[in-house]
């Protein structure tokens, strides 16, 4: 699903290596995280797949294309395959829960009978049926970040990245998300996340990628934070 | 592509009136600057029709002493029928002089009462071959030192004075009119610049979850575009109220001299539309721009 080919990507006109020469190949429906030191490049690998920046060097292939061939104006349909989670949920705060869900279908050109039926299915999934009309300051930090997954996985993506989701989160919440996540995984999705949570990358026991200053040192099934 | 029309029209109104200052100035520099083109072409339409009702007819006027013996008047008809420089002439004789005069000035019949036709002086209405200023001159010191003429009026005088000082305000027109499309263009950016810049959020989730290119354009884009056209809408009001000043002054029995000096239904229509298609062009242009260089997508 997901396959980098000896990929560098550098900063700073080369003084700063984000990824050096990266191999990962990653198959439908996997969980894989990603653990590292800040720097390390987990999400220069994250941004490189939807295609937010480009390597210098190596191809990377998203559902079997070469997405470094695409042409500028094809990346949305790219995008269209790929949901993104982050940190910092990026909602929109004049928005409510709704409409923020809402939203990401709108832009794509989703006919309305199609988000009429589709956001509430969604909310109802990640558990927020009943804050349909609240906005996002209402609500705490998990229910914005589950409002923040809803969003996107409502178009039913192939791949869901997450650059650090739990990073805001308390513990007991930061389980909840990955319930869910997990539950989307379970659906077929392949989950790639960025961490730095030791519990959440030891207690689920799935596929670890280890990056330090831009280079994979570990790949390991099953793994553990270290 | 599936554009949504209303998705379009909202985003483009919330643009518009969540920045206003800066659209509200955007609008009001395309309206002057617009306003200035407009004025100077239609000013310009209505020197070419006085001019034009000139040149079709007469040019140059040599009038007599209303006491010439007829000798006097078959030389000056001889002179001007040996001359290679007039292509044709007519003679207007008191009888007919005081027709024109009863008729210039028909409200004014005490300024007639006082006026016969024998103190009147006949004329011969010249068509020269050509309006160079030399022939015209040349003619002029021919027929000023012919027996029997009392005076030779050339129209190019007042006329040459009318598209000197035309040309003169069309020059500061139009150049103050580029500069401020210039600067209209540049308010039309840098509203759009504003208003992405209100909206990055948004953009932001919107590139996220794959919405494409011109999806996010064209709201921006069309906002310009409507700036353009707000503005250059003021301008034609500006122009419609030019064309009225213009007829009134060419009415004024005070202003005989700007008779004729009106702008016709088809070169009216051209400057509208010249108008409303320079105000849209600012619009896309500067939006096309601030789109291009700050929008990343």
């Amino acid at each position: 699903m997901i396959k980098l080919d000896n990929v560098t990507k550098t900063y700073n006109k080369g003084d700063a290596a984000a990824l050096r020469g990266a191999n990962v190949d990653i198959a439908k429906g996997e969980f894989v995280f990603l653990v590292g030191p800040s720097g390390s490049g987990k999400s220069t690998f994250l941004r490189l797949v939807n295609r937010e920046e480009s390597p210098e060097e190596g191809s990377i292939f998203v559902a079997g294309k070469d997405i470094l061939e695409l042409n500028s104006w094809k990346v949305p349909y790219l995008r269209r395959n790929i949901g993104s989670v982050f940190q910092d949920f990026k909602l929109l705060s004049n928005k409510t829960v709704y409409e923020n869900v809402a939203f990401a279908l709108e832009v794509i050109g989703r006919p309305k009978h199609v988000i009429k039926s589709q956001v509430p299915a969604i909310l109802e999934l990640v558990g927020l049926s009943k804050k349909l009309g609240s906005f996002p300051h209402e609500l705490s930090g998990g229910e914005q970040q589950r409002v923040s997954v809803a969003r996107a996985f409502v178009n039913r993506p192939l791949i869901l990245l997450a650059d650090e989701p739990t990073g805001n989160l308390d513990p007991a919440t930061s389980v909840g998300i990955m319930r869910l996540l997990d539950r989307i995984n379970r659906t077929g999705t392949t989950v790639v996340m960025c961490t730095h949570d030791r519990s959440i990358v030891d207690t689920m026991r799935r596929r670890v990628i280890e990056l330090d200053r831009g280079a994979i040192v570990r790949d390991q099934h099953r793994g553990v934070y270290e | 592509m599936a554009l949504k029309l209303d998705y379009m029209v909202r985003e483009t109104g919330t643009n518009l009136v969540r920045n206003f200052s800066l659209t509200f100035a955007s609008i009001l520099t395309v309206a002057v600057s617009l306003s200035l083109v407009g004025a100077a072409l239609l000013v310009r339409g209505a020197v070419d029709n006085a001019t034009a009702r000139w040149e079709g007819g007469i040019e140059f006027i040599v009038f007599l002493q209303p006491e010439a013996s007829d000798d006097q008047t078959d030389a000056v008809e001889r002179a001007l029928g040996d001359s290679p420089q007039v292509e044709g002439f007519s003679y207007v004789d008191q009888e007919e002089t005081f027709q024109e005069f009863q008729d210039l000035f028909a409200d004014s019949p005490q300024i007639v009462d006082t006026v016969s036709p024998d103190i009147l002086p006949p004329s011969f209405r010249v068509v020269p071959t050509s309006k160079e200023a030399d022939v015209i001159s040349g003619l002029r010191t021919q027929f000023e030192t012919q027996p029997g003429v009392r005076e030779v009026v050339a129209a190019t005088d007042t006329i040459r004075t009318i598209q000197n000082l035309s040309s003169l305000f069309q020059r500061i027109a139009f150049g103050v009119a580029a500069a401020l499309v210039v600067a209209a263009s540049l308010l039309v950016l840098n509203s759009i610049r504003m208003a992405m810049f209100a909206r990055r959020r948004e953009i932001e989730v919107m590139k996220l979850v794959g919405a494409s290119n011109w999806f996010i354009r064209v709201p921006f884009m069309l906002e310009g575009v409507v700036q353009g056209l707000l503005g250059s809408v003021v301008a034609l009001g500006t122009a419609f109220g030019v064309r009225a000043g213009l007829s009134q002054i060419a009415t004024d029995r005070r202003f005989t001299l700007f008779a004729g000096f009106t702008v016709d239904a088809g070169q009216f229509r051209l400057t509208g539309v010249l108008i409303l298609v320079t105000g849209i062009l600012i619009g896309a242009l500067g939006s096309a721009f601030a789109v291009s260089r700050f929008l990343d997508v």
